[in-house]
């Protein structure tokens, strides 16, 4: 009698072990199954890096890949729907520095685990948030595969532009008030990238003067169509006619869509353009 | 008067029956489609769950902030138009809500608002303290607090502050810039409880406060030499009426952002109705406030979801076309006669 009681207590004893154990290294195993992207780029890189079907939400913004078009929308990248957000009932969100502070605060008081990325400011910041967007849902390997192919691009570019004449560009990222890309913004490390001068590299804001720019005289300048009409902003710096840009017809319009939201992939493309723009005459480099 | 009071009770009872339906009406309407028969069968017994946690978590805490916010809107408008007998005066004329902006936009480029959320309205309710004894100590002459005086240093504060804000946004980063552009259109989206309980204890405290100047309202709206000879004390009554009504809009600014035109307009529509009597009025005023807040708030979160507008988009555009509808018909109205 006594025996089997005993007996009984040991199975059940190391039933429970075995569960426990089997819980825990299933556990750190488990990745998030359903996640919430509030980024366009994070969306993106999430595509990326194979693991859309994870995607349940994403922005009204998110339209690449073509993919994302149909996932459900949860708001824009500023302002969420939290309502649709708890509805979907995700196991982990990626919020960006523009997510409405609010709204992330609501959703962690709700028990909902929310993992914010800062906007990257270079190439550097992009590749390790990629890695730790990998690490996350579960594609460590497939993260770091994609970061080295990308810094290896990036070096033969790098090593192949050193020895090119460097040429100054001014990048205009925004008109009335005239904008201009610092090394807050991507855009510098493609312009050092591809062997150029950004002549705003240092300008504590983003606002420039066009007096600033004619007396810095840029060889290259490029109009970022951010919402502002590129063919005007062109015309009006076709005006200034003792401009190295206008006097060698060196200026160009980029599509905002290719410098905003990148991946380490996109960003190894949009350089190669960059590249093109200040090296016309080395236009077939090849990579 | 016995009828007249009759008519009062009665108004004041369609207004709570009316902030009640919109309530309710409110708790049902939302991206997430919650049948209104679940809504109901959640509300009695508790339980958990997504939806449980929408209707608890999201849809309420944003319910009575509005009524807050909306109550002390349309009192502190009501309060400042009786006092400075001036139909377009409103909570924010006085600079106060800029003082509260500027005081947000510092913690947000500062950076001090990621330290903590709380940061952010605690700057905001500095910054509106600092422009209310800003405009206080400015418009004291000899003991004496000019009104005319204080309407105008008021408008060149809220200029003067607007313009620095401005100046911060001009040389603040995108992200920096979107918050503040964000904080600034108001938002009724509050995660914090304790914020949202102490706005409910400040308007309803007031709202009790400034009965007890009703009488002076009335006679201040005779003017200041009439109200003397009527025997009130007018030098107190319009320093503590100052002080509420801008502590009450310094308050929700900084919780709920600039929600424009409650104040505003919520005032001249309960007097189209109730009359010019302030005992009316300011309960009046109190409940019509709160009810259009959370009714435009309840269509902004809705009306293009997932999307949510600003709530001030809201209030604009149906506060004054409503507003002038009101108006235009009250004219043929009284044409007629």
């Amino acid at each position: 009698m006594n025996k089997s009681i005993v007996g009984t207590v040991i199975v059940f004893i190391s039933v429970f072990f075995l569960l426990v154990s089997l819980s825990y290294s299933e556990n750190s195993e488990t990745f998030p199954q359903r996640v919430i992207s509030l980024s366009p780029s994070i969306t993106e890189e999430l595509y990326l890096l194979g693991a859309e079907d994870k995607l349940i939400g994403c922005t009204t913004y998110c339209i690449r890949p073509k993919g994302a078009k149909t996932k459900e929308k949860v708001g824009t990248v500023i302002e969420v729907n939290l309502e649709k957000i708890v509805m979907l009932n995700p196991d982990i969100i990626l919020a960006t520095s523009l997510t409405d502070s609010k709204a992330v605060e609501k959703l962690k008081n709700l028990g909902i685990k929310i993992e914010s990325f800062p906007a990257s400011k270079n190439f550097n910041e992009l590749c390790n948030q990629f890695l730790k967007l990998g690490k996350i849902v579960g594609k460590k390997n497939k993260a770091e595969e994609i970061v080295n192919d990308a810094k290896n691009k990036i070096d033969i570019i790098k090593r192949k532009t050193e020895n090119m004449p460097h040429p100054t560009i001014f990048v205009q990222i925004g008109s009335s008030p005239l904008f201009a890309a610092t090394d807050d913004y991507f855009i510098d490390d493609f312009i050092n990238f591809a062997g150029g001068i950004n002549i705003a590299e240092n300008s504590k804001s983003g606002l420039y003067s066009r007096e600033e720019v004619i007396k810095r005289n840029p060889d290259v300048i490029v109009i970022v169509t951010m919402g502002i009409a590129g063919d005007k902003e062109v015309k009006i710096w076709k005006n200034y006619k003792t401009l190295m840009a206008v006097k060698n017809n060196r200026i160009y319009i980029l599509d905002s869509y290719r410098l905003c939201s990148s991946t380490p992939v996109s960003f190894v493309d949009t350089l190669k353009d960059f590249v093109e723009i200040l090296h016309p005459e080395k236009r077939k480099i090849n990579l | 008067m016995r009828k007249k009071i009759i008519r009062w009770i009665i108004w004041i009872g369609v207004l709570g029956a009316f902030l009640l339906a919109i309530s309710v009406f409110s708790l049902c309407v939302g991206s997430a489609d919650i049948s209104v028969k679940k809504v109901i069968s959640l509300l009695f017994k508790a339980g958990s769950g997504s939806e449980y946690s929408i209707l608890f978590d999201i849809r309420l805490p944003r319910i009575i902030l509005g009524f807050a916010i909306g109550g002390a809107l349309g009192l502190s408008g009501v309060i400042l138009q009786g006092m400075f007998r001036n139909s377009l005066v409103e909570p924010y004329t006085l600079g106060i809500s800029g003082g509260a902006a500027l005081g947000v936009s510092l913690s947000i480029i500062s950076g001090l608002y990621r330290i903590n959320v709380l940061n952010m309205p605690v700057f905001g309710f500095l910054g509106a303290v600092v422009i209310i004894i800003l405009i206080y100590a400015l418009s004291m002459q000899r003991g004496i607090l000019k009104m005319q005086g204080l309407l105008l240093t008021g408008v060149m504060i809220s200029f003067i502050s607007s313009s620095l804000i401005m100046l911060i946004m001009s040389i603040s980063r995108a992200e920096d810039l979107h918050g503040i552009v964000f904080w600034i259109m108001g938002s009724l989206e509050e995660p914090n409880w304790f914020l949202i309980k102490i706005a409910v204890f400040i308007s309803l405290i007031s709202l009790f406060v400034s009965y007890f100047f009703c009488h002076d309202l009335n006679a201040l709206s005779l003017g200041e030499e009439e109200a003397l000879h009527l025997g009130i004390n007018i030098e107190r009554t319009k320093r503590l009426l100052f002080l509420i009504s801008s502590l009450l809009v310094g308050y929700s600014v900084s919780v709920a952002g600039i929600i424009g035109f409650v104040g505003l307009v919520v005032p001249h529509f309960v007097r189209m109705f109730a009359g010019n009597d302030h005992r009316i009025l300011l309960i009046g005023s109190f409940l019509t406030g709160a009810c259009f807040l959370i009714f435009c708030d309840t269509v902004a979160r809705s009306i293009i979801a997932p999307v949510e507008l600003p709530v001030g988009v809201i209030t604009g555009i149906l506060g004054g076309t409503l507003f002038v509808c009101a108006l235009t018909k009250k004219r043929i109205i009284a044409g007629e006669k």
